[in-house]
């Protein structure tokens, strides 16, 4: 190392940066530090201002909502899990090897790939009033399969444009080799590629169930009782039970939690997935 | 049904309350609140009584209520039969008559027994009936007692009272009991009690507006504009929303918004945060849906105002008092495929013993006299809002056609641009009006 | 070097590749009968609808009535309006969060690089749900139990975020502080991903801080920045949930974007026809501006 910082003006810069850090990290996790500390705070100290900084937890507002039975809400969540694992899956079983022909073979590149990352600059409403009607049409509506259809929909943009750049960088010499051992195109891509590819796998997927996750439109407007995913029931709570900000907020803990988890192992993997795919494709 | 689907839900099914699979029928109602836990009680009610002797199960659902309306319509134009009941209300069973199941069967001597007939008359459309009426809805002055008593008693109050009227308003006014106010007490009253007004005042503001972009709050502000004598239409269909009334009516919220005697946060709020300003006992009075009495006077939510406020009729304009009113109610989906269930469902909930059931779990029916006299006792907010609806309710004249839903959500866009500042009155009147026109020509 | 460019050099074989290019399709046939079934039908139904009469009561249209759904969409002021404000909405969030982003890359590379996991706690905003965001600031704005006026009335100021005065700005405001991690992360990756060797052969040149961040390393992760400012913008452009949660688009239309616009036209003032209209406007314009954008980037690029 060249340039050690061990000198007291080094030093100084040093903990410039961790108070920057700390700010930021502060002020933009705020809202979410609050919400769970809310949901652990008695309706008495919620409507105490200003909010105590320390006060009792309780755990009454995470019974209220799981246990009351008013709402469904853990079956809020197994929908938002089922349509967010299903809407991945889904999306990279058939972009992954679209991927590999626009890559490896250049077929669609110069129409396909433009066409499909253009439904993501898509304000997404205008698809919304015909895919009721045709959700009605064919019994989709309020289904786990239709919203599953909806979320590998909206992912696959993504999916497709991170695949592309990443077997871009993938070296053309391994087709080749696998082609003179006389592999079809299919072994190449799933003997030789696929493998290659688990970590755009995991980010890929990571990325998509994070994005179904937390999707919030077409749950409002496609489902009513038996598939509602989580980000439409927890909105349920505010308006509809008056100032229950208690239950609300453990209602959005509960919501946010398991995207959360997700994102924090996974986020390396989306920086790197993104800018490569996203940079060349 | 696919196969992973099929599976999950058995297992989930163990997991999770297995009544969605027993439901038969499934009931779409109004969300919050009173109204819900008490339709909660008496479905339960329904389910192990009536319901059990017949063989059915009714389960409820609830949208939130934001969108409430765009979800609803959508399911029943597409002919959804997720539910088989569904809410009516006064200001749009014109709208929904067409994707609803008329049951004027049910219109028996025994309902009217049970309900008015103007209640009855809530619920119908050109000549048929499609609900059973469940809530009514009108609006009370919500006011602090203690701080009205203080008001009315102390003499610096009074003077500073005078001091503040004079500034604001012109007159020099004397403080009044909250039965006698009209629109200029309550405007004097809001700014004494604004602490950035007067910073002796125990409460930080004046009064709470609801002033988010929804169709309800402008149905709370329009009791000032029919008590100066506005309405939508005159006797010959012209319309007057562009009337002194009017003008009157949404400059008295606007000025209320530019002294601040309203939180800053207003334009942001509906029912439940303007239940919890005054809740928390950070506002003096306000005008608020009749249904927020149920919660306003359970102390263990709101102990700062507990056993310190009371109900009256709103101010008077110079037309004397008004207030907006309906009715909310149930009535029958007509893509539904199980009518007789929802039938008897209705038929039940049409009945003298459910309705009193309602009533004991916070509801706030419209029924007759004599069953309002009966629970008298522990409901004066039943007494209040029977002899409100009966004494100074109005309906705006096309409240209750078609368009009146779509014309209340462009009134709600406009007016508050207004109020926000976004458009000048006139803009925003001649907005509406053009909108009625096109609405009123369809 | 980029691996399609390299396989130029095997121009011999041109025959087979065609005939490998032809056997590849195979594999786009997936994606592109599910797109087909899922977006393919909405399309044409759109189209449908654009030309017909339609209502609620009436859903299948009762005629052909021209561009009739055209026009009443496209004069209507508020449209406009809308238009505006999303591409003010827009444009503004772009700046700020890769402006942000940026400088924290400057400030917290060196930080970072010796303790990676912190990264993870500035990542937190952007797995949450923009509509449960939007609630939570609901929460914690809120003047009587929001923790954010307070505490700022404890220290003596008096400032509300959901007031006529702020709202724009804190509608914005929600925006940055939520997607300012995603350009972060995205410039980070792009500025970790630069070789070690650089910084040394800077200092030598003497190029160290700031003149270094600016001289060297903002022209490396240019093209990083013009893809992460070019999605940033399109998904502000589009942006619904958080708004529709907040205020609802008002007070009056003062927050409508145009996502929000379609809905309420459609929605709440039932207008199908004119709402399919200007949908199917809109997939035209942005299929035109994605396809004259490519042309010229493609132009610029010397590949």
């Amino acid at each position: 190392m060249i340039v050690s910082e061990t000198g007291p003006r080094d030093r100084i810069v040093g903990v410039l940066r961790w108070v920057i850090f700390a700010v930021v990290a502060f002020v933009i996790n705020l809202p979410i530090l609050a919400t769970v500390m809310t949901s652990f705070k008695t309706n008495g100290v919620i409507n105490t201002s200003p909010p105590p900084l320390l006060f009792e937890p309780t755990l009454e507002h995470y019974i209220e909502v799981l246990g009351s039975g008013r709402t469904d809400f853990p079956g809020y969540i197994l929908n938002s899990i089922v349509i967010g694992a299903g809407g991945s899956l889904l999306a990279v079983a058939v972009s992954f090897p679209a991927a590999y022909a626009i890559a490896r073979h250049g077929v669609g590149r110069s129409w396909l790939l433009p066409l499909v990352t253009n439904i993501r600059t898509l304000p997404l409403i205008i698809y919304a009033i015909p895919i009721y009607l045709m959700y009605q049409l064919i019994g989709l509506l309020d289904t786990w399969t239709g919203m599953i259809l909806i979320a590998a929909t909206i992912s696959i943009p993504v999916a497709l444009v991170l695949f592309v750049g990443f077997m871009q960088d993938l070296p053309i010499d391994l087709d080749e080799a696998g082609k003179l051992d006389g592999a079809s195109q299919r072994d190449i891509l799933w003997k030789i590629i696929f493998p290659l590819s688990r970590p755009i796998l995991v980010a890929v997927l990571f990325l998509s169930f994070i994005t179904c996750w937390n999707e919030f439109l077409f749950g409002l407007i496609l489902t009513t009782k038996e598939a509602v995913p989580v980000t439409v029931g927890a909105t349920f709570f505010v308006t509809s039970y008056g100032v229950k900000w208690g239950a609300t907020a453990a209602a959005m803990t509960l919501g946010i939690l398991p995207p959360l988890i997700l994102g924090l192992f996974a986020y390396p993997y989306i920086g790197k997935g993104m800018l490569s795919g996203a940079v060349k494709g | 049904m696919t196969l992973y689907r099929k599976s999950v839900l058995t297992v989930s099914a163990l997991a999770m309350s297995a009544s969605a699979a027993l439901a038969d029928i499934t009931i779409l109602a109004w969300p919050g609140g009173a109204p819900e836990e008490s339709l909660r009680a008496l479905v339960e009610q329904y389910n192990e009584t009536k319901g059990a002797e017949i063989g059915s199960k009714a389960e409820l659902l609830y949208f939130s209520r934001d969108n409430f309306f765009d979800k609803m319509l959508s399911d029943v134009a597409a002919g959804s039969t997720e539910f088989d009941v569904m809410l009516t209300a006064t200001y749009n069973v014109g709208k929904y008559a067409p994707f609803m199941e008329p049951i004027d069967d049910l219109i028996t001597d025994d309902l009217r027994s049970v309900f008015p007939q103007s209640a009855i008359d809530s619920q119908s459309f050109e000549g048929r009936f499609y609900g059973i009426p469940t809530d009514l809805g009108v609006h009370f002055l919500y006011y602090r007692t203690d701080l009205i008593d203080q008001l009315l008693s102390d003499a610096a109050w009074q003077g500073r009272y005078a001091e503040i009227s004079e500034e604001f308003l012109g007159t020099a006014m004397q403080p009044k009991a909250p039965g006698d106010w009209t629109w200029d007490d309550f405007m004097a009253s809001a700014l004494f009690f604004t602490k950035s007004i007067n910073p002796d005042s125990p409460v930080r503001y004046g009064t709470v507006l609801q002033l988010k972009n929804l169709l309800f709050n402008v149905m709370i502000w329009q009791g000032i504009a029919a008590s100066y004598g506005g309405d939508w239409l005159d006797a010959d269909g012209n319309i007057t929303v562009d009337s002194d009334a009017y003008r009157k009516a949404l400059a008295l919220y606007k000025r209320l918004v530019e002294l601040e005697a309203t939180p800053a946060d207003s334009l942001s709020y509906e029912y439940a945060e303007a239940n919890g300003a005054f809740g928390t006992g950070r506002v003096a009075f306000y005008t608020q849906w009749s249904a927020a009495y149920a919660s306003l006077v359970d102390e263990e939510e709101y102990p700062a105002i507990a056993g310190k406020f009371d109900i009256l009729h709103q101010p008077a304009g110079s037309e004397g008092i008004k207030t907006h009113f309906h009715a909310l109610g149930l009535g029958i989906n007509a893509a539904s495929e199980k009518k007789d269930e929802a039938r008897a469902f209705l038929s039940y909930l049409g009945s003298e013993e459910a309705m009193k059931m309602y009533i004991d779990g916070g509801g706030q029916p419209p029924v007759v006299g004599r069953i309002v006299e009966e629970v008298a006792g522990d409901r004066p907010d039943m007494v209040a809002m029977s002899s409100h609806a009966g004494d100074y309710g109005h309906v705006m004249a096309g409240g209750t056609s078609a368009s009146a839903l779509d014309i209340y959500t462009n009134q709600a866009e406009n007016f508050t641009g207004y109020w926000a500042g976004q458009f000048d009155i006139d803009t925003a009147i001649s907005n509406v009006e053009a909108f009625m026109a096109g609405e009123f020509d369809k | 070097m980029r691996p399609w460019i390299d396989r130029a050099r095997f121009g011999a074989g041109m025959n087979l590749q065609q005939q490998e290019r032809r056997s590849a399709r195979i594999f786009l046939v997936s994606m592109c009968v599910f797109l087909a079934l899922i977006l393919g039908f909405p399309t044409l139904a759109n189209i449908w609808f654009s030309f017909n009469e339609v209502t609620f009561h009436n859903l299948t249209g009762d005629g052909f009535i021209g561009f009739r759904n055209y026009r009443i969409a496209l004069s209507d002021p508020r449209l406009w309006d809308a238009v505006g404000y999303s591409i003010k909405f827009a444009v503004i969030c772009t700046v700020f969060e890769v402006g942000f982003a940026l400088l924290l890359v400057f400030a917290l590379h060196p930080l970072l690089l010796r303790r990676p996991w912190l990264t993870a706690i500035l990542m937190i905003p952007m797995m949450v749900s923009p509509a449960l965001m939007g609630v939570m600031y609901r929460l914690i704005l809120n003047e009587f139990v929001g923790i954010v006026p307070g505490y700022l009335e404890k220290l003596g100021f008096t400032l509300n975020f959901l007031s006529l005065k702020y709202i724009q700005f804190t509608v914005i405001a929600i925006e940055v502080l939520q997607w300012t991690p995603f350009a972060f992360l995205i410039l980070l990756t792009a500025r970790q991903s630069l070789p070690y060797d650089l910084e040394e052969a800077a200092a030598i040149d003497g190029a160290t801080g700031t003149r270094f961040n600016v001289l060297v390393v903002l022209p490396l992760i240019a093209p990083a920045i013009i893809i992460v400012s070019f999605i940033r913008f399109i998904d502000s452009f589009r942006v619904f949930d958080h708004i529709f949660v907040l205020t609802g688009g008002g007070p009056g239309n003062s927050t409508t974007s145009l996502s929000i616009y379609i809905y309420k036209i459609f929605f709440k003032q039932n207008d199908l026809g004119p709402a399919v209209a200007l949908s199917m406007t809109l997939l035209v314009a942005t299929l035109a501006l994605l396809y004259f954008g490519l042309k010229l980037a493609v132009r610029r690029d010397p590949a």
